[in-house]
């Protein structure tokens, strides 16, 4: 009989190790995977100097686990990921997502991973503590307001400008009640906290509106991460659906929302296909309502357009296309930052 | 003991049991998925409530995956995954045994 290498784990980061990742590459190839750009740190497993499994970590996202067919059955995916939430921890997340195919839904439930939404014979989302998402959606339900028309936006506000002012006047005038979700992922170029505090002062004035802190479960590193992709990497694959069923399937319902509001996406792709997902997931049980984006002096206002303003220090023009809670954020952030460097890194407002 | 921080300890082998730990705002909750449920269902309750309270744990989210553990194996898990998520103390070894 041929005798077994013992197994043994090893760490390995995606940037600083570019040789070991060809044969990684390789053995996700014979599970029909491809390496996702965002995974920073993959757990192999060796048998002498094979790689005979793997499990990837972005942030608290698990994804590409993969076993080679020799092993399987041998419980491999179990230690897998235990080295893989050990190493989470670690780094501070103890609450993890898990991206599978759906024919292994049964092995990783037997090993701590607990169901949220399927989408399509692809993928399934899974996490490590139960029903978390049905303990997220009983927090939300403090928050239901009665009504016939519930609508619900959920924005990045990155930052808040005349836009996004827009979509929410208009949905809240067509509505009884808007619940207004800021994406919680401090992904972007201006934190959550900014972006909370930003999209607050500037619906302050709105009375049927509840802003709610957004959460892993609304466009998250763990439901949609290419949107967080787009501006770095290229776009592998876009994971929206999943994105859309929870919504549909979870949040929606615990709110008794009716309708979900979008803008109009003329400029990127990601978000353009996100939106036209959501007519197809949502349709039948939500009725999603795009509204036309407004222009000033002819262009189309975003919130990239601010960001690239103020790189090159153009105020006067940012007044134009932001409300002035948001104008007054950046005036004072950029007033304080300037004078202890040219350079102007946004904190806080 | 007060849990403070997230904390894991034990594997998902059989024979073993997973233990993670979470704060909470309030009060105790106890999670146990377990493949011998049906069979031993109540002594693994019973074994984890008698170790939470020799611990003087009252506050938290535990979390249990088991995969047909002994007694012992889920005290020492536990136990291990309380220290671990707990302020430190002064341990009192005497409880523990």
């Amino acid at each position: 009989m041929q005798t077994q290498s013992p197994i043994v784990f090893r760490c390995t980061e995606v940037s600083s190790n570019p040789q070991r990742l060809t044969a990684i590459r390789k053995l996700l190839a014979d599970s029909h995977l491809e390496m996702d750009g965002d995974i920073t740190t993959f757990v192999e497993a060796r048998a002498g100097n094979r790689v005979v499994g793997c499990a990837g970590l972005a942030g608290n996202v698990i994804k590409c686990v993969a076993v080679t067919p020799q092993l399987r059955g041998e419980n491999l995916s179990a230690q897998l990921l235990t080295e893989v939430e050990n190493l989470a921890l670690s780094r501070g997340h103890f609450h993890l997502f898990l991206y599978t195919r759906p024919c292994n839904r049964d092995r990783f439930e037997h090993n701590g991973f607990w169901p949220i939404v399927q989408s399509g014979n692809d993928t399934i989302l899974m996490e490590n503590i139960p029903s978390g998402i049905q303990r997220y959606c009983h927090t939300l339900q403090a928050y239901r307001v009665p009504g016939k028309r519930i609508g619900s936006i959920v924005m990045n506000a990155n930052p808040f400008t005349l836009g996004h002012r827009h979509l929410v006047e208009q949905a809240a005038k067509s509505c009884d009640w808007l619940h207004l979700f800021v994406v919680r992922e401090d992904a972007s170029f201006f934190p959550f906290s900014a972006r909370l505090k930003m999209v607050n002062m500037g619906v302050s004035d709105l009375a049927n509106v509840t802003v709610h802190q957004g959460s892993e479960y609304i466009i998250s590193r763990a439901t949609f991460p290419t949107y967080f992709l787009k501006e770095t990497c290229k776009v592998q694959q876009a994971w929206s659906e999943t994105d859309l069923l929870i919504f549909r399937n979870y949040i929606a319902p615990a709110l008794g929302i009716t309708h979900r509001f979008i803008g109009s996406e003329p400029f990127c792709d990601v978000t353009h296909q996100y939106n036209q997902t959501m007519y197809r997931v949502l349709a039948g049980t939500i009725e999603v309502i795009e509204i036309p984006r407004i222009k000033a002096t002819d262009k189309a206002i975003s919130a990239s357009e601010v960001r690239r303003l103020l790189k090159t220090n153009q105020f006067s023009r940012i007044r134009e296309i932001v409300p002035d809670t948001t104008f007054a954020c950046l005036e004072s952030d950029y007033a304080r930052k300037s004078q202890k460097n040219q350079e102007y890194h946004y904190e806080n407002c | 003991m007060k849990i403070v921080r997230e904390a894991l300890a034990g594997t998902m082998e059989s024979s073993d049991l997973m233990v993670r730990i979470a704060p909470t705002e309030e009060g105790l909750e106890v999670s146990i998925h377990s493949e011998v449920m049906k069979q031993f269902g109540d002594q693994i309750l019973q074994v984890v409530h008698a170790t939470l309270g020799a611990m003087d744990v009252h506050q938290g989210f535990i979390i249990i995956e088991d995969k047909g553990a002994l007694d012992c194996v889920i005290r020492a898990r536990l136990q291990s995954a309380i220290l671990r998520a707990a302020e430190p103390t002064e341990i009192n070894w005497e409880k523990l045994l």
